[in-house]
């Protein structure tokens, strides 16, 4: 039940931020939808992985390569439908205890929090990284595969 | 068609593509590719977040250079849609510039959702996130009802056209009093879920997830630019939630 009401309320954020970003019709609910499939598979992998770094790992590179399929379907930037999907995976969360700790002047959690953000947001970078920059040298190969082919 | 005209109406094109959210790569690929078209012999971009420098030189040998200042950003995606379409047309039919003119007027006139709806966006975000990281359906309505005042605050705030990292820190400061101030009232209402909902809206994941492309695509330097902007935002988030904090905790013993 949780699970539901937090795949839901991602699919809610990742809609108001499509709205922010000025995303019309089709294009505002593939974004949104995004958001939800983004938490769905990181909550999936909670089955087999217990790192939660892992996890967000993967999650984002599933989510990058949503955003690059359905870019290339809506001839649109990859970044409409990318900086909307990441948002339920922004560790906001783990930002703000790491804000709390330091007000709180407790430094030995404060430290673990810390890095524990820094490995999140490592691990969201290190996947988008990683699919955008192999979609980018399998685009480079299609193309020069086509010109040769079909000049 | 003079060499200056174009080069000031791609400029043009690549300085809203910029503001609307674009990649740096986008921006300078575009630009080099309208530029081409119209037969320029040569065409030297450099963009970072802040300045695209652009040179060209024509058939004749002349050589031309302009550059254009970004103070201010608007993430717009409908629009840079709108100019990425206008860009590949223009590379495809080499329209004359009077033509290009008319077709970014229409870019132009596009606008975005009127700001009731961003206040409802606002609210949505809030709320959904004060939920999704624990809080109960309460704390979701609070935090919903504070994104509406954060809107509001960050619109009021934009038009009086100050730094973003004062208008970071007073928003962040707000809020957080704003929350610390409502669980006072009501013990049943968790300041952390409340703050933490809003300040989803206020982190710069979208500088920061433009700063990692970036720096993919090979743009170092634009993406340690964005990436620094984006820390400064998030350290001045930190201080306004800790500057509000302190006083709360002196003033509501």
């Amino acid at each position: 039940m949780i699970y539901v009401l937090q795949i839901l309320t991602a699919f809610l954020g990742s809609l108001g931020f499509s709205v922010l970003f000025n995303l019309r019709r089709s294009k505002l609910w593939i974004a949104a939808l995004g958001g939800a499939i983004a938490w769905i598979i990181y909550l999936a992998l909670g089955i087999v992985l217990t790192g939660d770094a892992v996890r967000y790992f993967f999650a984002a590179s599933l989510v990058t390569v949503y955003a690059e399929v359905f870019a290339r379907i809506k001839k649109t930037p990859t970044t409409s439908f990318l900086v909307s999907g990441i948002i339920p995976l922004v560790p906001g969360s783990a930002l703000y205890n790491t804000m709390k700790f330091a007000l709180n002047g407790d430094w030995s959690a404060f430290g673990e929090t810390a890095i524990y953000t820094l490995q999140l947001a490592l691990a969201i970078a290190t996947g988008i990284m990683l699919i955008s920059s192999f979609i980018s040298v399998l685009t480079a190969i299609s193309q020069r595969f086509r010109n040769r082919f079909f000049p | 068609m003079k060499t200056e005209d174009l080069l000031c109406i791609s400029l043009d094109i690549g300085e809203k593509m910029l503001i609307s959210g674009a990649e740096i790569s986008r921006v300078e690929d575009s630009l080099c590719r309208i530029l081409t078209a119209y037969d320029m012999q040569r065409a030297d971009i450099f963009t970072i977040t802040s300045s695209i420098v652009a040179t060209v030189t024509d058939r004749e040998g002349r050589t031309i250079t302009q550059t254009r200042r970004i103070q201010k950003y608007s993430t717009d995606f409908e629009r840079l849609d709108a100019l990425n379409a206008l860009s590949r047309h223009i590379c495809a039919t080499t329209p004359p510039l009077a033509e290009i003119r008319k077709l970014l007027s229409e870019v132009e006139r596009k606008r975005c959702y009127p700001l009731w709806i961003q206040c409802g966006a606002y609210a949505l975000i809030a709320g959904a996130f004060a939920v999704f990281f624990g809080g109960t359906l309460v704390d979701g309505a609070v935090a919903a009802l504070l994104g509406i005042g954060l809107r509001l605050l960050t619109y009021t705030i934009y038009q009086t056209k100050v730094n973003m990292v004062f208008a970071n820190v007073t928003a962040s400061f707000l809020l957080c009093a704003a929350a610390f101030l409502c669980a006072y009232a009501f013990p049943s209402i968790q300041a952390d879920k409340i703050i933490i909902g809003n300040i989803m809206l206020l982190i710069p994941g979208i500088a920061m997830t433009n700063a990692i492309r970036d720096i993919i695509s090979g743009d170092i330097m634009a993406g340690i630019l964005r990436f620094c902007e984006a820390l400064v935002l998030a350290v001045a988030i930190a201080a306004g939630y800790i500057l509000a904090s302190l006083l709360m905790g002196e003033l509501l013993k």
